[in-house]
């Protein structure tokens, strides 16, 4: 049933591995070709230089005969001593006009700053000087909000003693969410800088560090103002022996607030309060039916420079009222609220503007004195011991924003209009005409804010509502001053007070 | 001290003095309350400055001489006396508040 059978052996080949091929070839590189070649650098020569020895400027003291000289001098003593205390006393050149010619009679734009990312959108609101008198710092945000404000603002600082002052560009900006609408530097710090803005926050920046500028803020909320913030002052914190400068502001809901500043917690802490309210107008200006402690909005602060506990607020009823940190008003209405209890400050109230005061400024020269001015175009100068003011004066040249007196001639104070024009008054003079009369605005803008440099005596800063700052060289006789001045403007502001 | 010192210190305390110098008639200051270079700088000057004066009023009058001149500046007034071969030099601020 089994054979042996043999089969032919069957083969196939692989179908995944290939027969190898080889072959032989062959490569050669091109022969490499090298040659050399020598050089040779110059000869060098030294040579050494030397200043010359500054010997002629070596003090010699010739040798003398001491008792010849002791003669030689007393010969001449009565004659010098009578010249030096003569001259001492001399008037002779109290009116002489120096330099003649070379210096301005008249006031001179030197700088025109702004800041161009704003594209001009923004007005100036404020602007001031810092403690060393080179730095000037314009708050930018507008005036004319209609509803909530969501505009780009921004701080920005200019040092006019650098060699190259950027005119377009402000040397530190900074941004705020919303518009800035004062702004003042510390008295003697030149770096720290108080702003308020639209939200009622009072912000106090370094401007000395490095990335983080805000140094502490008021926050917002109930102990914060309800309204635009109008004006920020840095006042010496009395209650500390130190010289510590607190920050005092005001804001369109009628509050006047005193801020401490706390640097560790970057928190500015509410000190005291106080709120200007109805009851203070006087009876022309009440209107039946309101209520005796609705607020009054406030938009300007003066302190005294004599006193400091009294200071001036000036109001969006155009009365002006005089204050002191240590008045015991009449409480505030339950309808606000705050940590601390608020009072009135209010002890005396001026014969008022016919429209809100813009600005009130007390003279550094006269205790009693202050200047005011209004919506209502007039600029008047009161005696803080009476209603009515000692002078008015119409300029006629609209609204008039703000302002100031002179911190260095007695007479001179200055103004800002909305026609654009810088005005310059000299009480001396007989008439009461702007003695200068300065284009402050590139555009014809209205010119919203200004400030004498207090340092540099010649100086004055403007902003206007294109968003542009000028500082101003003042001529020689509005910066110069004598005591026959001072007399003068005891003379006006005592009128009729006998 | 000497009486010389007093005496300048004297004059040195007068309303609005910020220097006093006393030079040879060579232009060498012999005694200074100013700084080295000042002094030095004043000296020259006003050495040249007095003489020149000096010459002028004596042209004018050979009989006359120079007792005192006074130079008013924006910033001082300075003060040259001579006496015999000395040149005191007195310099005061211009505006003594």
């Amino acid at each position: 049933m089994f054979t042996n059978e043999s089969l032919e052996p069957v083969e196939f080949k692989s179908s995944w591995k290939k027969e190898r091929i080889l072959s032989d070839a062959e490569a050669q590189t091109g022969e490499l070709q090298t040659s050399g070649v020598g050089c040779q650098s110059f000869f060098c020569h030294d040579e050494g230089t030397q200043t010359e020895d500054e010997s002629d400027q070596r003090l010699t003291m010739a040798q003398v005969d001491e008792g010849h000289l002791l003669q030689c001098l007393l010969s001449v003593e009565p004659l010098i001593a009578r010249s030096l205390s003569n001259n001492a006393k001399s008037r002779a050149f109290e009116d002489y006009e120096r330099g003649v010619g070379e210096e301005a009679t008249s006031v001179t734009c030197v700088h025109t700053l702004t800041h161009s990312e704003l594209s001009g959108e923004l007005q100036v609101t404020s602007v001031s000087w810092n403690a060393t008198g080179s730095t000037v710092a314009a708050a930018f945000g507008r005036f004319d909000h209609e509803d909530w404000c969501t505009h780009r603002a921004a701080v920005g600082t200019w040092n006019l003693d650098r060699r190259t002052v950027k005119e377009d560009k402000p040397d530190t900006v900074i941004d705020s969410a919303c518009c800035v609408m004062c702004l003042e530097f510390h008295p003697e710090n030149p770096a720290w800088l108080v702003g308020g803005n639209f939200n009622g926050e009072v912000l106090v920046w370094d401007l000395s560090q490095e990335d983080d500028l805000l140094l502490a803020t008021s926050g917002i909320g109930d102990d914060a103002h309800r309204e635009p913030v109008t004006r920020v002052h840095w006042i010496r914190d009395s209650s500390s022996k130190k010289k510590r400068y607190s920050v005092i502001s005001i804001g369109g809901d009628g509050k006047i607030l005193v801020w401490k500043v706390d640097q560790k917690k970057g928190r500015l802490k509410l000190q005291d309060g106080f709120v200007v309210m109805a009851q203070s107008l006087p009876r022309s200006m009440k209107v039946r039916g309101v209520r005796g402690d609705k607020e009054i909005g406030v938009t300007s602060l003066a302190f005294s420079h004599e006193d400091p506990d009294t200071f001036l607020v000036g109001s969006e009823s155009g009365c002006i009222f005089r204050c002191s940190m240590h008045a015991k008003g009449s409480p505030a209405g339950s309808h606000i609220m705050s940590s601390i209890p608020l009072r009135s400050p209010v002890t005396f109230t001026f014969n008022p503007h016919h429209g809100p005061v813009h600005a009130v400024d007390c003279s550094r020269f006269h205790r009693h004195a202050f200047v005011s001015s209004g919506q209502d175009q007039c600029l008047r100068v009161y005696n803080l011991l009476q209603a009515q003011p000692v002078l008015t004066i119409e300029p006629g040249k609209g609204y008039l924003f703000s302002a100031c007196w002179s911190p260095v001639n007695p007479t001179v104070f200055a103004a800002v209009t909305e026609s654009g024009h810088l005005l310059l008054y000299d009480l001396s003079s007989a008439n009461l005409v702007p003695t200068h009369t300065v284009e402050a605005s590139p555009a014809k803008q209205p010119v919203f804010c200004l400030q004498f440099n207090s340092k540099q005596h010649q100086l004055l800063a403007t902003g206007d509502g294109g968003g542009s700052v000028r500082v101003f060289k003042l001529s020689k006789d509005l910066v110069s001053s004598t005591a026959h001045k001072l007399e003068q403007l005891e003379n006006l502001i005592n009128t009729g007070t006998e | 001290m000497s009486d010389v010192e007093e005496v300048l210190k004297r004059i040195q305390g007068h309303k609005g003095v910020i220097g006093t110098i006393v030079i040879n008639q060579d232009g060498i200051p012999i005694r200074t309350t100013l700084d080295n270079s000042t002094t030095v700088q004043y000296a020259g000057l006003l050495c040249s400055l007095t003489q020149k004066a000096r010459s002028t009023v004596r042209d004018l009058d050979p009989s006359n001489d120079l007792t005192f001149l006074r130079i008013r500046s924006k910033k001082n007034e300075i003060m040259c006396a001579p006496c015999s071969e000395y040149l005191l030099v007195v310099i005061q601020a211009a505006e003594v508040q």
